[in-house]
């Protein structure tokens, strides 16, 4: 263990009346100084999550600490903790400086300091000179860069920043992905990001939680979590891809689609029964001869960058491929992938015998690679 | 062309409405308040407004109308920020309004009988030991009395404004470091000032020109303009000052309807 964690969830549980947990028992530590990714579907919780870590709202059990402390109780005005909310949250009656100003007035800074430090912020966020805007005038771009002025001009330990990014066009989308990321990298301040969009979530992460009806699914870099899904969840939330029925025959060796095929996973029981994930963009389409698999083509559409070709094999599984390539409707084509395309989840594998088994083989995984 | 006829046609009740009813009245009580008392075209009228039993009474009327203002405002405040945070919030508003749908007539009778000599009020004085004494008739009796009437109007547009705010922002004011005390101070009370406006000004304007609570629950204890307004009609006849104290009465309530509806920058 290398540095003490910024804030630390242990077993929170979060219920409102008589409902079913919104947050059942979750656990996790953030580091100083990274960028965290909240990632889910809607209503899966992630708001309560920033809400505890805020101090809006209380857990009804467990322990939220803070550099090692447990601030369950600490209010919400009393934590080093700063938000970006969702619809921005901007006072409508003050103008950008003194939105930004706010918690600076609060803290009773000088008015010399005040004034330099709310220009940094504001230049930080490229909104040099706009002090005296009124907010109704803004643009969503906008105002969600006050809000985040707002927020790092305090100087917190923490920002939280929940799903500031949804209500822009693609193109500003991804210029504020950038100046995030930059930002917080210039900055050093500890990010917790959440957003329903994977892209969004592999693109700029650190390290990303999965969350799925309250519960942390999988938690990982992004590339862990890309490359090696912990079940079928995961899998299916983080990108396109192919999951199928299969069955372990041994370390190394698993079978779908009626054939055998050399893989680089292990530690399951002998002839169990699995599923497997082949990322659609991993396939090549070959001649029949060459395939690992042989598929009809059923579909295809064009998305730009590449067609997205759907077929189907001899075992009625469906598969979907992504390639430069043109196929016809009907063409029998092979599909070609290595041993390291195929990931293997166990079924109902929760997250620490995921890491337990990878720990226990990792060394031999490394040299299969 | 033809839309902006068409327009204008459809404001025509509207316009005549405002001629025969508003702009009409008015223009009259100008018109009257130029003739003393026999008929005579002439500024006496004005110059008996500037002396001191006059001003006196407006400043009684004022003081009243503030009092009054005032003291619903303090009352209607907290209780609107307690109904916007009840389960059932619309239920308790309607329970709080209903009671302003009663004439206000009715309203002052039952007054006077709870006020009354051998009234509930005094019954309960005696019983609490501190002993019956006179309510009726006491400028205390009349600014309770309006104030229970228009608490309902202050009440409602402030709950209006306090319903209206985002809750974000309230959590925004506290994650940057504001106390409860702070986020109302600058957060809460400034995005909710045009509600308090619009109560003070459904409160107040009426407020001045009260006389038939005054004559009824405040008897000759309490005189203002609007008292005098109706003494001059109705017993001395005296038509020409009445008017006069109208347009003072006018001019004074154009006043504070400007001075209460200046709007502050991007509000
Ligand atoms: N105050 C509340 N009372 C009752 N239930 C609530 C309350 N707040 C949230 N919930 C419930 O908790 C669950 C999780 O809500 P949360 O807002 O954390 O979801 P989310 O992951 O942020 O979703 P989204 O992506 O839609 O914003 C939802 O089912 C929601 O209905
Ligand atoms: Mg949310």
């Amino acid at each position: 263990m290398a540095k003490k964690p910024i804030i630390q969830f242990n077993h929170v549980m979060k219920q409102f009346d008589d409902d079913a947990p919104v947050l059942d028992h979750v656990s996790f530590e953030i580091e100083k100084g990274k960028f965290y990714t909240l990632l889910g579907p809607s209503g899966c919780g992630k708001t309560t999550i920033l809400r505890l870590i805020a101090g809006f709202t209380e857990a009804t059990s467990g322990d939220i600490l803070f550099e090692g402390k447990k601030i369950n109780h600490v209010p919400a005005n009393k934590r080093p903790i700063n938000t970006v909310f969702q619809d921005y949250a901007l006072f409508p009656h003050l103008n950008v400086y003194e939105n930004v100003a706010f918690g600076l007035r609060i803290k009773k800074v000088k008015k010399a300091d005040m004034d330099a430090k709310v220009k940094e912020a504001l230049s930080f966020v490229n909104l040099k000179g706009y002090e005296n805007r009124e907010i109704a005038g803004m643009s969503g771009g906008q105002k969600q860069r006050v809000a985040i002025a707002r927020a790092i001009v305090n100087e917190p330990a923490i920002i939280l920043l929940d799903e500031p990014l949804s209500a822009l066009d693609l193109k500003l989308r991804y210029q504020m992905q950038y100046e995030l990321r930059e930002l917080q990298r210039r900055l050093g301040i500890t990010f917790i990001f959440v957003t329903h969009d994977q892209e969004e979530a592999l693109a700029m992460s650190d390290e990303i939680f999965v969350l799925n009806k309250g519960k942390i699914q999988q938690s990982g870099t992004p590339n862990d979590i890309y490359d090696e899904p912990i079940n079928r969840f995961v899998a299916d939330f983080i990108g396109e891809s192919n999951i199928i029925r299969a069955t372990m025959i041994k370390d190394f060796l698993v079978e779908f689609a009626g054939k055998q095929f050399e893989c680089v996973d292990q530690g399951m029981d002998p002839n169990e029964a699995v599923e497997i994930v082949i990322r659609p963009e991993d396939m090549e389409i070959t001649s029949v001869e060459q395939g690992s698999i042989l598929v009809t083509v059923q579909a295809q559409l064009f998305r730009g960058v590449h067609y997205e070709i759907t077929c189907m094999d001899d075992a009625q599984n469906t598969w979907l491929v992504q390639s430069t390539k043109k196929v016809n409707i009907g063409e029998k084509i092979g599909l070609r992938f290595t041993p390291e395309d195929i990931h293997v989840m166990r079924l109902n594998e929760s997250e620490e015998d995921f890491d337990r088994r990878l720990d226990a083989y990792g060394e031999d995984e490394n040299n299969a690679k | 062309m033809q839309n902006k006829t068409f327009r204008n046609l459809f404001m025509l009740p509207y316009a005549l409405w405002i001629i025969i009813f508003v702009i009409a009245p008015i223009l009259l009580v100008v018109y009257f308040s130029f003739f003393d008392i026999n008929g005579n075209f002439s500024l006496t009228n004005y110059k008996n407004f500037f002396t001191a039993t006059y001003l006196q009474m407006t400043l009684n009327s004022f003081w009243y109308a503030f009092l009054i203002t005032v003291i619903s405002l303090l009352i209607a405040y907290p209780t609107a920020y307690i109904l916007t945070r009840t389960k059932h919030k619309q239920l308790w508003l309607l329970l709080i309004i209903v009671p302003s749908w009663i004439n206000l007539l009715l309203k002052a009778y039952a007054f006077i009988g709870i006020f009354g000599t051998h009234g509930a009020a005094n019954r309960f004085l005696e019983w609490a030991g501190i002993g019956s004494r006179q309510l009726l008739f006491t400028d205390f009796s009349f600014v309770f009395v309006a104030v229970y009437i228009f608490i309902p109007f202050m009440i409602l547009p402030i709950f209006n404004a306090l319903d209206k705010l985002n809750p974000s922002l309230l959590y925004a004011a506290s994650d940057l470091g504001a106390s409860k005390w702070t986020t109302f101070r600058r957060v809460i009370f400034p995005l909710t000032l045009d509600g308090v406006k619009s109560g003070c000004q459904v409160v107040f304007i009426p407020a001045l020109s009260l006389f038939m609570l005054t004559r009824l629950i405040a008897g000759n204890r309490v005189i203002t303009l609007g008292t005098a307004i109706e003494q001059q009609f109705l017993v001395t006849q005296n038509w020409g000052m009445g008017a006069t104290i109208a347009v003072f009465l006018i001019i004074i309530m154009v006043g504070f309807m400007a001075l209460t509806s200046i709007r502050r920058r991007g509000v």
